[in-house]
């Protein structure tokens, strides 16, 4: 009996160890998240620290987060942040300052790249966040048509212009309309330029974000004046519905990223502008059929930045625990073991380091990626704004609306978040 | 006569009072569990609830009520609803009687055409569009390659918005068709026999039988198996949240997707329960009528 009692004790005291050394992690079922995971053994047995990470899609994450954040107490100790929710997510107070913590423990965050120290770090001086990967845009494409000598030869011909890893938007943009194709001679096209992301909502603005920018377009000025009627955004929106008509599969006005990624990765298109961390994916012979043939380079005129940041909620009920674990994710071994599986990288130093560029030599112009990136608008209505201007960007896309109306109505909307949210005047 | 107990109470009467007792607790919790959420959500929708400032300090009156109301896609919304639930139940309807009167006269295999039927009915709605958004993929789905063998050139079965519209009523009626064939085979497993037997004595064909006789019988079954899927049609969710996203446009914004966006996305929690509310009034008034209809058929 006496034994049972200790017995049972002892469990009783293992299973409250246990619980107080137990932090649970919603994120993304992206790669990274994946690298984080296949990581974590480390962390568990450097500190005893038991981790429960859930990974659930991103369409589920906000509805997920937001009753947890408004809770007293929530269920999750730690937490990735979108930069679309940071405006959000900081003027509702839902996140931990963690400056002082950060000086506590001598933790640097000037190893981070600026950009994505802005995008998902700081907010109005505040540490709020460390920089956790990034998925800045970019373009991909197929390096193995541009080393093809009788491709150079036909768009010397047709272009009177070298065909090479594209430098301006114009070169790209003659290089999509060459390279799409009706390959089995039935009147449809089936080899395609370029691969639209065209769904309504999130994928649309992110892709034709670097849009806006490849024709030197803004979202808005300094001083928060929306600018999305301005020329460059209409010639923005008239690319994008060129390449819906002519240059992208029939029907890609619904694909989201996945959809777009399939294309590309069976070999049926040249092109994809899209988020930096799919390359992994195209290289992978297992989910690509051209594998080794792909390049990545910046989007002609900048793409767009993204990025996600750790960050503990103020309803974390293991603050400290949460904390030593957003350390160890971000201590300089781990981000650069991450980025050896095939990570992005936040931190500057990571993206020219010898064993990195060793494993993965295109590091360094991700790292040029990033540099050359701009900033989606981040203010308390980010995500409703994507889902507003989402629409109207569809409507021009899918040719239901005429485009200088859509970019019109997208302006007038953005407007009336930006007066909601008290950036501008009415 | 009746006969009067001590109390005063008829049998009748005493079995009405023990039947009240044995349910009370039940009816109790469910007035609670249903009235509870309902008059929060009556009572947040007169509040500038957002879940930036989640509280009830601000009484705003019918103010979100308004500004519902004056939204620019809110008409077309409720509008795409409309022809979504008419157009899914009217084929719903068809269909699952077809397969209904089919089932009802099977004498063999009756089991395994049953799990075929209701195979689709037990995915999960998340995986059910996933499935056919993969299915219909307009480069790379199994339906255009196959429509492609017969010489049919491929469609953009959710990038073209009048196809859109009918590739999710269609996904829907494949997921859902079974349920209304249930029902309806339930009806006319339950349905006397002699009506038919006295039908053929005079010499009835089978269609003036079912004409005549199966069809007026079954009307309260059918409009019971109607306002069911009408009410599931009018909540409508997954299916485009996970497809389409409510386009190409607007094309698929159906009701309850536009008011997730409201709360979810514009983190207006008392806009987004004006709608609710509003839309729970639409669908108490569809079924007030129809419970009248059917209780007029008796």
């Amino acid at each position: 009996m006496r034994l049972f009692l200790s017995v049972v004790a002892a469990l009783a005291l293992a299973a409250s160890a246990a619980q107080a050394q137990t932090i649970r992690i919603l994120m993304e079922t992206v790669p990274d998240t994946r690298y984080i995971q296949e990581l974590l053994p480390q962390f568990e047995e450097e500190t005893g620290i038991n981790v429960e990470i859930e990974a659930i899609s991103y369409i589920d994450m906000h509805s997920k987060l937001v009753p947890q954040l408004i809770a007293p107490q929530g269920s999750y100790d730690l937490i990735v942040v979108d930069f679309y929710w940071v405006g959000e997510f900081t003027k509702a107070g839902w996140l931990m300052p963690l400056d002082d913590l950060a000086e506590r423990d001598g933790v640097d965050v000037d190893v981070y790249v600026p950009k994505l120290m802005d995008l998902v770090g700081r907010v109005d001086g505040v540490l709020y966040m460390l920089p956790f990967y990034n998925y800045s845009m970019a373009l991909i494409y197929r390096q193995d048509l541009i080393d093809d000598a009788d491709e150079q030869a036909a768009f010397q011909e047709a272009y009177g212009m070298e065909l090479r890893v594209p430098q301006t938007w114009d070169e790209y943009w003659k290089q999509v309309e060459f390279f799409t194709r009706d390959n089995d001679g039935d009147g449809n096209r089936d080899f395609y330029g370029t691969v639209i992301q065209g769904q309504r909502g999130d994928c649309i603005s992110m892709q034709w974000a670097n849009y806006l920018y490849s024709q030197g377009g803004l979202y808005h000025d300094e001083n928060w004046n929306p600018l999305l009627d301005s020329p460059e955004a209409i010639r923005a929106m008239e690319y994008y519905r060129e390449a819906v008509e002519n240059y992208s599969p029939a029907g890609s006005e619904a694909y989201c990223f996945d959809e777009a990624f399939n294309v590309m990765a069976q070999g049926r298109a040249y092109s994809f502008v899209t988020f930096n961390i799919l390359y992994a994916g195209f290289e992978d012979p297992e989910s690509s059929e051209v594998a080794g043939k792909v390049g990545i380079t910046p989007n002609p005129g900048g793409g767009l930045n993204g990025g996600w940041g750790w960050a503990i909620p103020n309803s974390s009920p293991n603050k400290e625990a949460a904390w030593t674990f957003m350390k160890w994710a971000e201590s300089a071994a781990v981000a650069k073991e991450r980025a050896m599986l095939g990570g992005a990288p936040t931190q500057a130093q990571i993206f020219t380091d010898p064993d990195v560029m060793a494993a993965r030599p295109y590091y360094p112009i991700l790292g040029e990626i990033l540099a050359g990136t701009k900033d989606f608008p981040v203010f308390t209505y980010t995500t409703e704004f994507v889902e507003q201007v989402g629409l109207e960007l569809n409507l021009a896309a899918t040719g239901e609306k005429p485009v200088a109306e859509a970019m019109a109505a997208a302006q007038e909307k953005l407007r009336a978040l930006l007066v909601k949210d008290g950036k501008i005047e009415e | 006569m009746s006969v009067a107990a001590a109390d005063g109470l008829t049998l009748a009467g005493r079995d009405r009072r023990f039947g009240l007792l044995l349910t009370a607790p039940g009816l109790l919790s469910l007035l609670l569990v249903i009235t509870f959420p309902l008059f929060f959500t009556l009572y947040t929708s007169i509040h500038d609830y957002t879940l930036l400032t989640p509280n009830y300090d601000t009484f705003v009156g019918l103010e979100n009520y308004q500004e519902a109301l004056d939204e620019e896609y809110l008409p077309g919304s409720l509008w795409v609803t409309t022809k979504f639930v008419l157009a899914s139940i009217v084929i719903e309807f068809i269909i699952g009687f077809a397969v209904a009167l089919s089932l009802h006269a099977t004498r063999r295999f009756g089991s395994i055409y049953y799990l075929i039927l209701l195979a689709p009915l037990l995915i999960n709605p998340v995986v059910v569009g996933l499935l056919w958004r993969m299915l219909l993929h307009s480069e790379l789905g199994i339906v255009n390659y196959a429509i492609g063998l017969v010489g049919i050139s491929p469609v953009s079965w959710l990038g073209d918005a009048d196809v859109a519209f009918w590739t999710v009523v269609l996904t829907d009626i494949w997921h859902q068709v079974s349920f209304m064939a249930i029902l309806l085979v339930a009806g006319l497993a339950a349905l006397p026999r002699e009506p038919y037997e006295a039908a053929r004595m005079d010499g009835a064909s089978t269609i003036s039988c079912f004409i005549h006789i199966t069809l007026p019988l079954m009307r309260p079954v059918i409009a019971v198996a109607i306002l069911l899927r009408m009410i599931f049609a009018i909540k409508t969710f997954d299916i485009i949240f996970i497809m389409t996203k409510g386009g190409p446009g607007t094309a698929t914004d159906l009701i309850s997707y536009y008011i997730y966006r409201a709360a979810f996305f514009g983190l207006d929690i008392g806009r987004a329960s004006a709608m609710a509310a509003g839309l729970l009034v639409i669908i108490l008034a569809l079924t007030a009528y129809l419970y009248r209809y059917m209780n007029s058929l008796k």
